[in-house]
């Protein structure tokens, strides 16, 4: 009957004429708002902040002059540092300890030795100043960063610029194995050179050359915002971020909030919370039946044992964590004043984060990834900036609400994000975890070798990786 | 960094641990069992065939115009970092106060001067299990009419050392003279921890405190003797009553932790606050515990962060503070801050000054400074934590001898009772003491005394050692 009835309707079709087709627009549009509403991602809210000493000043706009900067270094720096080391008191280490009651006070004493004898501090500032070096006010503090752009480009191609975030106990001279191999690929034999970068390090407020904020609850989102807002007075619009350790929460943060701005976002260490049931579900299951919990065999080989690797190490390794994020004055306070107790502290964790296995060699294998010079150059840029003590505070500051970090995880990273999975990193996050906060992930590698401090130990390799990430990125 | 992830993994392993000792609760009886004597040897090398040499000489602390003179040269050229605007004591060691105490140090705290007040102790020496054990020993200068003075140990903790006591001795050795009672007189013995002040450190790896000093007592000639300690002492005392039962008349603590938690302490936890009866709480207990959130969980890990790293790495964190006395003062100076009351923390100078003076702590540092010992103190921790709580022999052991509590109000961590009795099967004492925190002995020697001497006079009139 229905059928039959339809030639009648036909009958109405002008009206219908205007009414299906308004009909089919407004529902059409609602649908599309539905979807496009759902899909609206949440950003991390910018705010604003004031560092300097005392209230901020109500008139005046903050100078925003990007000012050349060098290292400097005087007599009287090097001949109080030579006066401490020769004093430098030691405890004997126990017997078999190697390097488990933490850094051994026998290859200490090789360490300062080198340290006062051959290592030349001047030599080494001049190795620091080979890249241009500025700084630049905002939020009332200094901000210290290396700028290298590449000294020939090729006909026609783009220079993507390229912001790469230390942590702790790192620095901007981190990078300077991986500088040239990001602005000058083809020189270094690194594929093809399709994407070349040029290279903005900046100093996290608080460590090295970059002041020190003086106001409390200076944190990984003050930070990121005050790393975009860099980028801007630089003149980008669009850049890719890299990190590793605070640099990998910063520029985490840094995507959140201008996910506008964010071309692409590398890791070489995410970090996501083994909470909620579901994952321990899938921790347990994954012992047995990985690939019901989308595992892969190097996954398992990576978190498995699980107890072992995750929860163990990461107790045995985090008393220094626990520490700074609740009393950093006091725990870096004997640090500022003793250039050995700073080295021991620092360089242990170039051992153990480097390859665990070390805890067993008396000389924490230090040398066979790093040369003394360039661990002993990364510890005197915390000595002569004096910024131990601020560079610990940091972990404070990003504990203020137990128990996570400052950032909403739950805000998610939508920007194509690469990451550099190393076998050594302190935890490993498989694939699989990482989709719960990076929707977006482009590539994801299980690198050979490396540890944590992935660009310092391992530069071809990281370099290789970031290129392969923005090359898909680039032809997305 | 690890953030979330540690949080998270800390509290799994809260709740693993608590698992584990579910499983060993259901398993296995608490057998009132004693905990076995440890022989070993801790000098360098390998043991010698030869007899140890048991001779106890006598010791005195001294000075040197080098070790003066090197101080003084290092405080001068202390390094500082500005504290955060209005950050009191919550970041930890305020530098600015800081600041003061190096210049009162270098200007007004006279070492030579303290080291005659540390002279004033007989003190001595004597090789135990291939170390040098170093002990304070001092017998009471008169005694009433037909008594006897009882041998009385006394064990310190860290960041302390025997110097804690020089309060409270005269107390005990001379109530009378202190308007306290006389009808116990004590000859008061108080050693050095191993690794710790005037004490050789030892060279092997493993722990050993309650087995060496329970060797020095007898090598002392005491057959029954009375022990009291707080921080590490209260485990060295514990472990001393759980070897040797037959010769501790009396354990006396002012700080009686409980590390092994099951489900009831859970329970407890969750709902004490409104049922404190049922799990046997008094209001105190819970006005001291509750809310357990702020006063117990989140407290422990605001403050713990040194006992972490210390358990994990202290090589790596002695060092320095090895090396920089200022560092070594700002991070001992801490714990007697925050320890002593938390409110302190909100304090610009950390209220150090208000229950100690500034010559009672900077000798306590000097201690550690002029012995180079803070390395070996540190892995102490190691030794005792880096297998987690609650999994070593002795935490699952009782203890019978008789035992006092003296709970003090600003403790960090508040133990009821009700748990403390699990362990102690014989509390004869538990008071809540009226004021004072962790550092009892330096801060609170009149009360602590009293306490020490009720405890006893129980002990010694119901003979309560020979009921055990």
């Amino acid at each position: 009957q229905r059928i039959l009835c339809l030639p009648r309707s036909f009958e109405y079709s002008q009206k219908n004429a205007v009414l299906v087709p308004v009909a089919a627009l407004g529902v059409g549009g609602m649908l599309v708002y539905w979807l496009r509403s759902r899909h609206k991602i949440k950003t991390l809210e910018m705010g604003d902040g004031w560092w300097g000493s005392g209230e901020r000043p109500l008139k005046g706009k903050e100078d925003e002059s990007i000012r050349p900067f060098k290292i400097e270094t005087s007599d009287k720096e090097i001949e109080d540092l030579h006066h401490r080391l020769d004093r430098a008191r030691y405890a004997p280490p126990l017997e078999g300890a190697a390097f488990h009651y933490g850094f051994n006070s026998n290859y200490l004493q090789k360490v300062v030795a080198y340290w006062r004898n051959q290592f030349d501090w001047r030599k080494q500032v001049e190795v620091l100043n080979k890249y241009p070096h500025f700084l630049t006010t905002i939020e009332g503090i200094n901000i210290h960063f290396i700028h290298v752009k590449p000294s020939y480009v090729p006909h026609g191609r783009a220079v993507q610029p390229l912001l790469m975030v230390h942590g702790w106990p790192g620095s901007f001279y981190e990078f300077y194995k991986i500088i040239p191999l990001l602005t000058e690929p083809a020189k270094h034999g690194l594929a093809e050179g399709d994407v070349v970068f040029e290279v903005i390090c900046p100093s996290i407020p608080g460590y090295g050359f970059s002041e020190a904020p003086h106001q409390k609850g200076f944190n990984t989102v003050a930070t990121a915002r005050i790393f975009h807002k860099l980028m801007n007075r630089l003149g980008f619009k669009e850049y890719y971020l890299q990190g590793g350790d605070w640099g990998s929460a910063i520029t985490t943060n840094m995507a959140q909030m201008l996910p506008q701005s964010v071309k692409g976002l590398h890791l070489n260490m995410v970090f996501v919370a083994i909470q909620g049931l579901g994952r321990m579900i899938s921790v347990m299951l994954g012992a047995y039946a990985p690939w019901l919990v989308g595992l892969t065999r190097e996954d398992v080989q990576r978190v498995y044992p699980f107890v072992q690797k995750n929860i163990y190490n990461i107790l045995r390794e985090s008393g220094y964590l626990h520490i700074q994020a609740t009393k950093p004055d006091t725990a870096g306070c004997g640090l500022n004043d003793s250039p050995v107790g700073l080295a021991a502290y620092l360089l242990e964790k170039f051992s153990t984060w480097t390859d665990d296995s070390f805890l067993d060699k008396d000389d924490g294998a230090l040398e066979s990834k790093y040369s003394l010079d360039e661990l002993l150059t990364n510890v005197m840029i915390y000595w002569v900036t004096s910024s131990i003590v601020s560079s610990m505070r940091f972990y404070k500051e990003n504990m203020s609400k137990f128990p996570g970090p400052a950032a909403d995880p739950r805000l998610g990273v939508h920007v194509p994000t690469g990451i550099a999975a190393f076998p050594q990193e302190l935890a490993h996050t498989p694939r699989i975890w990482a989709k719960d906060i990076f929707k977006n992930i482009v590539t994801y590698s299980y690198m050979p070798r490396g540890g944590h401090f992935a660009a310092f130990e391992e530069p071809k390799l990281l370099a290789q990786d970031i290129m392969h990430f923005v090359r898909k990125v680039e032809q997305l | 960094e690890f953030c979330s992830s540690l949080a998270g993994i800390m509290l799994l392993e809260v709740f693993l641990v608590l698992g584990t000792v579910i499983i060993y609760f259901l398993l296995t009886k608490k057998k009132e069992e004693t905990l076995p004597f440890k022989e070993g040897w801790w000098g360098k090398g390998q043991k010698p065939d030869t007899e140890e040499d048991t001779t106890i000489r006598p010791f005195k602390v001294e000075t040197t115009e080098e070790e003066l003179s090197d101080l003084f040269r290092r405080l001068d050229q202390a390094r500082f970092t500005e504290p955060l605007e209005n950050s009191c004591f919550h970041y930890g060691t305020n530098s600015v106060y800081l600041r003061k105490v190096v210049s009162y140090w270098k200007n007004q705290f006279n070492w030579k001067k303290q080291v005659e007040v540390l002279n004033k102790y007989p003190q001595f020496k004597t090789k135990i299990q291939g170390i040098d054990i170093h002990f304070v020993h001092v017998k009471p200068p008169r005694l009433p009419e037909g008594q006897s003075a009882k041998p009385l140990l006394m064990v310190h903790g860290w960041p302390g050392s025997f110097y804690e006591f020089y309060k409270i001795i005269p107390l005990l050795t001379d109530p009378a003279s202190h308007g306290l009672s006389d009808e116990h007189v004590f000859e008061v013995i108080c050693p050095s921890i191993p690794g710790y002040g005037f004490s050789e450190a030892p060279h092997k790896q493993g722990t050993i405190a309650a087995s060496v000093f329970y060797e020095l007592m007898l090598r002392l000639g005491f057959n029954e003797f009375y022990t009291q300690g707080g921080d590490w002492g209260w485990l060295i005392c514990t472990n001393l009553a759980q070897i040797a039962p037959n010769h501790v008349k009396g354990l006396h603590l002012n700080l009686a932790s409980v590390t092994n938690m099951g489900f009831t302490h859970l329970l407890s936890v969750l709902l004490g606050r409104y049922l404190p009866g049922l799990f046997g709480f008094q209001e105190e207990d819970v006005r001291r515990m509750f809310p357990f959130l702020e006063k117990g969980l989140y407290r422990i890990l605001l403050e713990s962060g040194y006992a972490h790293i210390q358990a994990t790495k202290p090589d790596t964190v002695g060092c320095g503070l090895n090396d920089s006395p200022v560092g070594l003062a700002a991070y001992i100076l801490e714990k007697f801050s925050t320890w002593t009351d938390l409110e302190f923390r909100n304090l610009e100078d950390g209220g150090l000054d208000r229950k100690f003076n500034l010559d009672d702590l900077l000798t306590n540092i000097m201690i550690y400074w002029v012995s180079g010992c803070i390395v070996s103190s540190m892995r102490f921790y190691k030794e005792n934590l880096q297998k987690g709580l609650g999994t070593q022999k002795h935490e699952r052991l009782t203890v019978q001898v008789p035992t006092g509590i003296a709970s003090f109000p600003n403790e960090v961590m508040h133990t009821p009772q009700a748990w403390a009795q699990k362990k102690y099967t014989n509390i004869v004492s538990f008071h809540f003491m009226p004021r004072g925190g962790h550092f009892a002995a330096l801060e609170e020697p009149q009360l602590l005394a009293e306490d020490i001497l009720q405890f006893v006079g129980k002990v010694e009139k119901e003979q309560l050692w020979r009921k055990k």
